[in-house]
This record gives structure tokens, C-alpha cells and sequence, in this order.
């Protein structure tokens, strides 16, 4: 009884340590298109427009969203900015059956959409300009 | 980016590159060298289904136990019940001295072990085994004593078997070891200038001489195009060399059943070239020469090597079994056998049944025609030469009163000491049941004189004793 | 494919699957002395897996993989040591317990501890005490004396003296421009680091004197810039290796053994020969666990684990092993090229080569790749001082992967 199922077990031993090693690189490769990015069609991101060096903290070129992405000064948002005009929960884009939604998170400053301040969630297009203190991000869709 | 992290780049590049290779080196030691490190005898594991399993017993054709093992407080200890007898046949099995013979060849018969791992595996699983399968051998216990006997003590071998099934009656080579107590006697037998391990029977190339002469006579005979009269004055010569006949005989006026009987060298050297390279070669392809034979323990190719740039010379002295000919006296019985089995030559077989623990037959090895050397009425033409050739010829000492006995002598030259005293034929030349090839390595006598009168012996011994 | 349901909890989800089956599989092996205690301690195992994987994502804001790669490498050899051996398999479940519990102290104490930078000679002074105290109350074991025993337990103390070398080496570069003021101090440090390897060598420890001597020439080659340093430091050794071959007979029988064990297999090839054996018995796919024979290896949850495994789950779980390593290692470096402070970029560095260079060592040596040198592989060995200072230099490397501006955080 025991062979038999060490037999089998020894197959899906296997495949679990595969899948697992899988997963792990599948994760890492999503986490440095993140960081490194190379825009691929498949995500649609907010590619930094202000010179990177410019600025007086860390941030990222890119950032792929993924369902959804918030931005904001607290160490649990998706981009963290440490700018004093940055909230600590600014805004979050959501994505709801393949359209993208923009909507502050009643933030001090507010955040303006390609130079309009919004109020409620609006839509986001290919080519949106957002702006957050002294950052601004170009939307670009998947596809 | 700063020197720095091109730096660190450059060694986490040299950390994949060495991590990669020990990937690869794993695959590629699992796919090329695994199976020749598995089989090292200090690999404990080859040994752990011996410790598991009763060996299966090895018995002769009539259920004598020739070899067995027994359980003596936990090991399993394997028995050889007769000594030197079969050291080559059956060989051993030694955790020091790895194995040999048919404890070899069929040891996952033996130890009921399955070739393939993952069934095995399985098959372990539902039924464990603890009994391996028994070997029904075709070797007939007597015959072989009677054999290994007749040679006396002198380095040479003898293979009797069935022209008709294929089955080896007996089977020696000497000389032999004793395999029951090898572990007083390894150092001794490995350094012995005499090579006992070697089964001269399917491992050992010898030169032919005149018993090749039946392949050249087939030869000739298929070759209608050349003229069979020949007038022998003792010698000849051949592009420069003299070929001499056995004491320099003059033969006179032969034809080729004469030039047989008389194994008249001068007569077959001269109508090898008229033969021709390619026609005697492929005759002698039909024997097996130069061809693999499957048998139950491994047997060398015997070599004619004819499709070389051979010269005359060279093709005349072929023609009667000297020059670069060799052969195994397994394959030399198995030339006798088709000639007496009307043309065709059958597998030779050494395990007639392989027997389960609970005494049912798994596999019983049937007839196996592996090459038609000629048809019937050339095989009874070479087949009368031969029985002339014992009558009246070279092979007198190999008649018996009663049977009609064939065959052919052979005294065959040997560069490197004396000549070799070579005999093949069978009997009874009407209905063959025993076809043999006897050869007495270095005797210095000729085939009639030395190796004839043991054939005859063993005839007698074999047609009374042997239960067909 | 998975990789549409992917989210960040399948690793853990997979290991967990993991222990569960391999557990379970071995309660089955053990079911003739299995009894409530080594239930819960199986239990125990894979709650502790769990639960610290989860909590270390609500910690720590830094790398989520490093620990999930070293407990599925523990897992691995944990359930390799147990079968084995049931008494060693919960001997090292402890142990794991203690290391995972120092890999939390380790984490918390670099990360809130200030000025670690600033404790060159503290380190210095300690590493040689280290060494001392081997020396006075070490015993002897397969001809290296590297173990002390206090109370009931072995302790090895150059694997703590490997993590004071690499902070010691942190030390020094990260405040590069103070140090290069003293006359001669990369010689000085060269010199130091030399004297540990020769302390090592004098216990006949071969392993741990490359695993030194190559983290400080990764270091050195990375950081140092005065180049002709790095050139003479690989010249030393290579003149080193060259005279330790003639001169000591332990070194040479290495040499030769890996060169052709087959030779020497009656005695000094026998440990590798073995190894071998087992490797190539296990095929692509292994025996099945617990239908091998490891105990014919010797060392088998030691230095030659690797070889058990790939007997019972086969080389294609090997080769899963040695990817988990370059995993980890790969994402040490990445995590010392995104630091931005130096001081803990150097240690993140540090302890990847160490995992680096100790698994290769290991591994190769077990696959007769290279010579063979006796020491652990990291997380999946039995040993109790390894395990410990595998985890802490793994809780090192989590506080390095976190954004060194964390303490600008706490508004």
C-alpha cells in the first residue's frame, strides 16, 4: 500500500516543486516588469514623465496595473511617494471589465486629470495625462 | 549604471553559468553514465534482491540440479554441485567477483526481476518475490561429464548439440575453474597464463584449417561456371607461394569428392581462385561467418575477411581454413548441424524452459531457423563426402560399428605454436540427431588422429544416453 | 495554465500542499510507531511553515520569495531527514523552530539596532574569540576539529564567524573612504581575512576556509578599487592551493579521490563512489520515498543529502533544488543592486555569495563536479549551528531588501 502511493506521490512531488519554482519566478518576473519595465501590450501602466533624477525621492519609471493600483505617502499603496504633497492614500485607478477608473481618495491636493482637477471616478483613455503634486503620469492602455 | 552594479551583475552572471552547469551535469551524468555506475559491483544495491530473493536453481535437460541456492541463517549462499563441470556454461555468482555464464545472461531470470524498472517496481508491489525462476538447461548432465572427460585434461573444446533443434547436449571448455570455492582460487585463475575464464567454445577464435573445406566445397559445387577435375602432384604454387598437401601426398587425378576425402589442400587452393573471392565469402556468410550469433551466452564473430583487398595467396589459403580465417567451435557445430539438417541452420539453444516458483514453464524456447546455407540435394551431396571422408578419408578414427558417421578433420596450422587438431561431423549420417565440433587448442597431432576418436566416444555416449 | 489565477498566495499554497502530501505519505511509512507526539510535531511543521510565511508579508515590506524559497528548500530536506531517520527528522524540526525564531530576532535586531556599521573591531575581536575557543574546547570529527559541545549540544562556530566576516567586510566598504585613509588597510583586511582562512585550514575545515575566501574575493572584486588587490588575492590562492596540495596529505587525498574515486573505493573513494551510486539509481524520477536505500550513504542527512534525495524523489527534484538556490541567490543580488544604503547592500551581497558559494560547493562535491569538502547544504541539511546561521543570515537579507529609507517612515 505504501509503495503504491509513494509511486504516485513521487510524480506529484514533483509537480508541486515545479509549479512551485513556477510561481515563484512567474511572481518575480510580474515584480520586475514592475520595476525594470518593458511595455509589452499586455499591461496597461503609468509611465513617469518628469526626469526620474529630478525628483527629491524614489520612484519608478513604470508601474503595471494589475486590477488595481494606488498611489499614495503609506507604505501599503502599490506606488509608495514620499512627497509632502502626496496623501497618504491619494487615488486608485480600477479596473472594471477592461476600462480603467481614476478616482481620488479625497486627497489634500487633489488629483487633476490631463490638467482638470476630478472630483468623482472618470474613465481613463490611452494618452491621459495624471497629476499628483509635482508628478505627472502618462496612462497607457493594454493592447 | 555604476561600476558597482555591473560588477555584482557579472557575478551573479557566474553564479547562473555554475549553477547551470551542475543542471546539466546531473542530466547528463543520468543519461550517459548512470547505467555504467548502477552496475558496479560495490554498488550495494545490485545485491540487496539477492539478499531478498532465492536464486533460482539451474538444472540439465532431464531435472538434474546443477547449480542452487539455499538460505543459511538469513544469506543466501549459492551452490555449485559440480565443480569445474560447467564454468563456463553456468559460470558463477560472487558478490566479490561479479558474475559470468548464464548466472550472467540470465540473472533477472533468475532472480525474477523485470527489465523495466517502473513494472518491476509494480510488479513488487502486488507480489513480492522471494523465489526466483528456475533454468531448464538442454545440456545433457552425463554427455557433459562424458565430454569435459574425453578431452582429458587437454586445453581445447567440445560442443555437441541437436543439427535438428538446436539444442547443446554438452558443451566445454578447458581449461575450466572451479566455481564452487572461487574464493580460494580467484588469484590463481586470474593469473593463469592459460585464460581459464575464457568459454573457448563461443569466445574462442581459432583457426580452421581443413574442416573449412566444407564451406569451400559448397562453394565450389554452387559455382557452376569452374572445372571440378584436378590433377594434385603435392604441391603447388600459388603467386609466388608453395601450397603443400599434409606430408606432401601427391593425390593424383581428383575430383571434388575425392579432393574432400583426401582433404587435398593443393586441389581446394586452386579452385578458390576460380571460385572466386566473393562467391566463397558469401557462402561462408551463410554459415554465420562474419555474422553475430544470438545465443544464450555471447559468442565472437568468426572472420573470414574476405572484402579486403585480398591477394591469391591469401584467398588459397583461406579456401582451406588457414591464413586470417577463424572460427568458434560453436559456430564450426553449427556448420556441421545445417549440412546434416538438409541446408538450413538452426539457433543454437542452451535454455530449453524457464520455470516459475510454482513449477509452471513461463517460456520454452522453440526452433529458430537462422540461415539456409543450400537445399537439400547439395547438403546430402557434401553430407555423402563427409560420411566418405570418416569411411575411407581422414576421419576413419571417428567411425562406429553400426552408424554411419560424417565428417570432416582439420589439422589447422597455427603461427603461434603447434597446430590445432580439429574435427566436426555428426551422426547418424541418415537421420542426424548429434552434430559435434571437437577441437584440441595447440595438440600438435592431426584432426584424425587426435580430435576424431573423441568425437566418436561421444557419439557412442550421446546416441545410448540422451533422451531426445 | 495556473498563471492566469496566479496571485502572490500560490507559492504558499503549493508548499503548504507539499508538506501536507509528503507528511502524510510518511505517516503512512511510520505507521507501525507512530504515535500522538510525532503527529502534532508534523502538524507543528506545517503550521510553523504557514504561519511565519504569512506574517512575514504583514511584517516585512520587503522581498516576499527569499523566505518562501528557504522553507520549501527546508521542507524538502527535512522530509528527507525523517525519512531517514524519525528521531533526527524532529531533532531538526526544533531546530528549524529555533532558526525560525532567530531569523524574526535577526530580522528585528539589524533592522531597529543602529550603528551595526560602526562595529568593525567588535567584530574582529569576536570573530577571533570564536576561533579560540574551537581551538581550546573543539573535538575532532571526520578529522576536522570544528565542534564544540556545550551541555548536550554540538555547536559549530564558524558558521556564526562566516556572518561576523561578511559584516566585518560590510564594515569596510560601506565606509570605504574612512578606512582608505589608514596606511595599508585593504592589506590589514586581506591579512585578517587570510588569518581566518589559515585558523580554518589549521582545523582541517576545507569548506569553510573557500566558503571565506570566497565571499571576501566576491566582496573585494565588487567593491575594491584598487584592482592589482583583486589580482593578487586570486594569486595567493591559486600559489596557496598549489603548496596545501604538496604539503598536506588531506589535501592531496581529496584531489585524488575526486579525480578517480573508482580507484579508491575501498576506503577514501567510498563516501563518493556511494553518493554516485545513489544518484545514478535514482533515475529521472527517483525510487519513490522511502524505497531507496539512503542508509547505504554515508552522511546521509549531512553532507550528502542531496544524494538521498535524488535517490528517492529523483534528479529531477535535485534539479528543482539547485534551481531554488540559483532562485535565491538571484534574488539576494537583486535585492543588493536595488539598496540604496551601502552598508546593508554589502551584507545582502555577503550572504547571497555565501548561498551561493556554500550550495555549489556542496552540490558539486556530492556530484564529484569538484573535490569534495564536507559542509552543509544550506536550510535542507541536518545540523543545528548551520540551520541556525542559515536563517540569520536569511532574516539579514530580508531587513536588506526593504527600502533602507523604512525609518523615514515612522511619521
Amino acid at each position: 500500500m505504501f509503495n503504491i502511493l509513494s509511486l504516485l506521490f513521487k510524480y506529484i512531488f514533483i509537480i508541486i516543486i515545479y509549479m512551485f519554482i513556477f510561481s515563484i519566478i512567474r511572481l518575480i518576473y510580474l515584480d520586475i516588469k514592475g520595476m525594470d519595465f518593458v511595455g509589452s501590450g499586455d499591461y496597461a501602466y503609468l509611465k513617469l514623465i518628469n526626469r526620474k533624477d529630478s525628483l527629491p525621492f524614489k520612484i519608478n519609471e513604470h508601474y503595471s496595473i494589475d486590477e488595481e493600483l494606488s498611489l499614495g505617502r503609506r507604505g501599503d499603496n502599490d506606488i509608495v511617494i514620499k512627497d509632502p504633497y502626496v496623501s497618504k492614500n491619494h487615488f486608485q485607478i480600477i479596473e472594471d471589465e477592461e476600462s480603467y477608473f481614476l478616482e481620488d481618495l479625497s486627497s489634500a491636493n487633489g488629483t487633476y486629470l490631463n490638467g482638470e482637477l476630478i472630483g468623482d471616478a472618470v474613465g481613463l483613455k490611452n494618452g491621459d495625462i495624471i497629476k499628483v503634486g509635482n508628478i505627472e503620469f502618462l496612462f497607457v492602455n493594454k493592447g | 549604471m555604476n561600476k558597482e552594479n555591473r560588477r555584482i551583475i557579472f557575478i551573479l552572471v557566474g553564479f547562473c553559468i555554475l549553477f547551470v552547469g551542475l543542471v546539466a551535469y546531473l542530466s547528463f551524468f543520468q543519461v550517459f553514465k548512470a547505467e555504467s555506475v548502477k552496475n558496479n559491483s560495490y554498488n550495494k544495491r545490485l545485491w540487496i534482491n539477492e539478499e531478498n530473493v532465492l536464486r533460482g536453481s539451474i538444472m540439465d535437460r532431464n531435472g538434474n540440479v546443477l547449480a542452487y541456492s539455499e538460505k543459511n541463517e538469513g544469506t543466501n549462499t549459492r551452490y555449485y554441485k559440480y565443480g569445474n563441470l560447467y564454468s563456463h556454461v553456468i559460470g558463477y555468482s560472487y558478490r566479490e567477483y561479479g558474475k559470468s555464464g548464464l548466472e550472467l545472461e540470465y540473472n533477472n531470470v533468475l532472480l525474477d526481476i523485470n527489465e523495466n524498472a517502473a513494472i518491476n517496481e509494480l510488479k513488487n508491489l502486488v507480489l513480492p518475490t522471494s523465489v526466483g525462476n528456475d533454468l531448464r538447461l538442454t545440456i545433457d548432465h552425463g554427455t557433459q561429464e562424458k565430454a569435459r572427460n574425453l578431452l582429458n585434461g587437454r586445453k581445447g573444446s567440445i560442443v555437441l548439440m541437436n543439427p535438428k533443434n538446436g539444442e547443446v547436449y554438452a558443451m566445454v571448455s578447458l581449461p575450466d575453474f572451479n566455481t564452487s570455492n572461487l574464493n580460494d582460487n580467484w588469484k590463481e585463475i586470474t593469473e593463469s597464463p592459460d585464460s581459464p575464464f575464457l568459454n573457448r567454445a563461443t569466445q574462442g577464435l581459432y583457426t580452421p584449417g581443413s574442416i573449412f573445406k566444407i564451406i569451400t566445397t559448397l562453394s565450389a559445387i554452387e559455382s557452376l561456371d569452374i572445372d571440378l577435375e584436378y590433377v594434385c602432384e603435392g604441391s603447388t604454387n600459388i603467386d609466388g607461394y608453395i601450397l603443400k598437401d599434409y606430408n606432401e601426398i601427391a593425390h593424383g587425378k581428383l575430383d571434388l569428392h575425392g579432393a574432400f576425402i583426401k582433404s587435398c589442400n593443393t586441389y581446394f587452393g586452386e579452385k578458390s581462385l576460380e571460385i572466386g573471392k566473393e562467391r566463397l565469402g558469401s557462402v561462408a556468410d551463410r554459415f554465420m561467418i562474419n555474422q553475430k550469433i544470438n545465443f544464450d551466452l555471447p559468442v565472437k564473430e568468426s572472420s573470414f575477411p574476405y572484402k579486403g583487398n585480398i591477394g591469391d595467396t591469401e584467398l588459397a589459403a583461406s579456401a582451406i581454413g588457414q591464413g586470417k580465417v577463424v572460427a568458434t567451435p560453436l559456430n564450426m557445430a553449427m556448420m556441421a548441424s545445417a549440412i546434416a539438417n538438409n541446408g538450413e541452420m538452426v539457433k543454437p539453444i542452451l535454455v530449453k524452459e524457464i520455470i516459475n516458483k510454482d513449477g509452471k514453464i513461463t517460456r520454452a524456447i522453440t526452433t529458430d531457423v537462422i540461415s539456409t546455407v543450400t537445399g537439400p540435394t547439395v547438403a546430402n551431396e557434401i553430407k555423402d563426402m563427409m560420411v566418405d571422408a570418416v569411411a575411407s578419408g581422414t576421419g576413419t578414427n571417428a567411425s562406429i560399428r553400426n552408424v554411419t558417421v560424417a565428417g570432416k578433420t582439420g589439422t589447422a596450422e597455427n603461427p603461434s605454436g603447434n597446430s590445432h587438431s580439429w574435427f566436426v561431423g555428426f551422426a547418424p549420417a541418415n537421420d542426424p540427431r548429434l552434430a559435434v565440433a571437437v577441437i584440441l587448442e595447440e595438440a600438435g597431432t592431426s584432426g584424425g588422429q587426435g580430435a576424431a576418436p573423441i568425437a566418436r566416444d561421444l557419439f557412442i555416449h550421446g546416441l545410448n544416453n540422451i533422451d531426445f | 495554465m495556473i498563471s492566469t489565477k496566479l496571485s502572490g498566495r500560490t507559492p504558499r499554497i503549493l508548499l503548504f500542499l507539499y508538506e501536507i502530501l509528503a507528511l502524510s505519505l510518511l505517516f503512512v511509512y511510520q505507521k507501525d510507531n507512530l504515535d500522538r507526539y510525532i503527529l502534532a510535531t508534523g502538524i507543528g511543521l506545517v503550521l510553523l511553515v504557514y504561519i511565519s510565511n504569512y506574517m512575514l508579508i504583514k511584517i516585512s515590506k520587503g522581498d516576499n520569495y527569499i523566505f518562501l524559497i528557504a522553507t520549501m528548500l527546508m521542507s524538502i530536506g527535512i522530509i528527507m531527514i525523517y525519512r531517514i531517520d524519525p528521531e533526527a527528522g524532529i531533532r531538526q524540526l526544533m531546530w528549524l523552530s529555533i532558526g525560525i525564531l532567530f531569523f524574526y530576532l535577526s530580522y528585528f535586531a539589524v533592522k531597529y539596532i543602529k550603528g551595526l556599521d560602526k562595529l568593525i573591531y567588535l567584530y574582529i575581536v569576536g570573530a577571533y574569540f570564536l576561533f579560540l575557543i574551537t581551538f581550546i574546547l573543539g573535538t575532532r570529527t571526520y578529522g576536522a576539529i570544528n565542534w564544540i559541545r556545550i551541555g548536550g549540544f554540538s555547536l559549530q562556530p564558524a558558521e556564526i564567524t562566516k556572518l561576523i566576516l561578511i559584516f566585518i567586510v560590510a564594515c569596510y566598504y560601506s565606509q570605504y573612504e574612512k578606512f582608505k585613509e589608514i596606511k595599508y588597510s585593504p592589506y590589514i583586511l586581506m591579512g585578517i581575512v587570510y588569518s581566518f582562512i589559515g585558523l580554518l585550514f589549521m582545523q582541517r575545515d576545507l569548506g569553510m576556509a573557500v566558503i571565506f575566501y570566497g565571499i571576501f574575493l566576491v566582496l573585494q572584486f565588487i567593491y575594491e578599487e584598487n584592482r592589482k588587490l583583486v589580482l593578487i588575492n586570486i594569486g595567493l590562492i591559486v600559489v596557496g592551493g598549489i603548496i596545501a596540495y604538496y604539503a598536506f596529505a588531506h589535501v592531496r587525498v581529496r584531489v585524488h579521490t575526486w579525480i578517480d574515486p573508482w580507484r579508491y573505493i575501498d576506503d577514501k573513494g567510498y563516501q563518493i563512489t556511494q553518493s554516485l551510486f545513489a544518484i545514478a539509481e535514482g533515475g529521472f524520477f527517483g525510487k519513490g520515498l522511502g524505497l531507496g536505500y539512503p542508509h547505504f550513504i554515508p552522511l546521509a542527512y549531512n553532507d550528502f543529502i542531496f544524494a538521498a534525495i535524488c535517490e528517492e524523489l529523483g534528479i529531477f527534484t535535485g534539479i528543482g533544488i539547485i534551481m531554488l538556490f540559483l532562485l535565491l541567490v538571484y534574488r539576494g543580488f537583486k535585492i543588493g543592486i536595488g539598496q540604496t544604503n551601502n552598508f546593508y547592500k554589502i551584507l545582502a551581497l555577503g550572504i547571497s555569495a555565501l548561498f551561493g558559494i556554500q550550495s555549489f560547493i556542496i552540490l558539486g562535491g556530492v556530484l564529484k563536479v569538484i573535490p569534495l569538502t564536507g559542509i552543509t547544504l544550506p536550510f535542507v541539511a541536518y545540523g543545528g549551528t548551520s540551520i541556525l546561521s542559515s536563517f540569520i543570515a536569511l532574516g539579514i537579507l530580508q531587513v536588506a531588501s526593504e527600502d533602507a529609507e523604512w525609518r523615514m517612515d515612522h511619521e
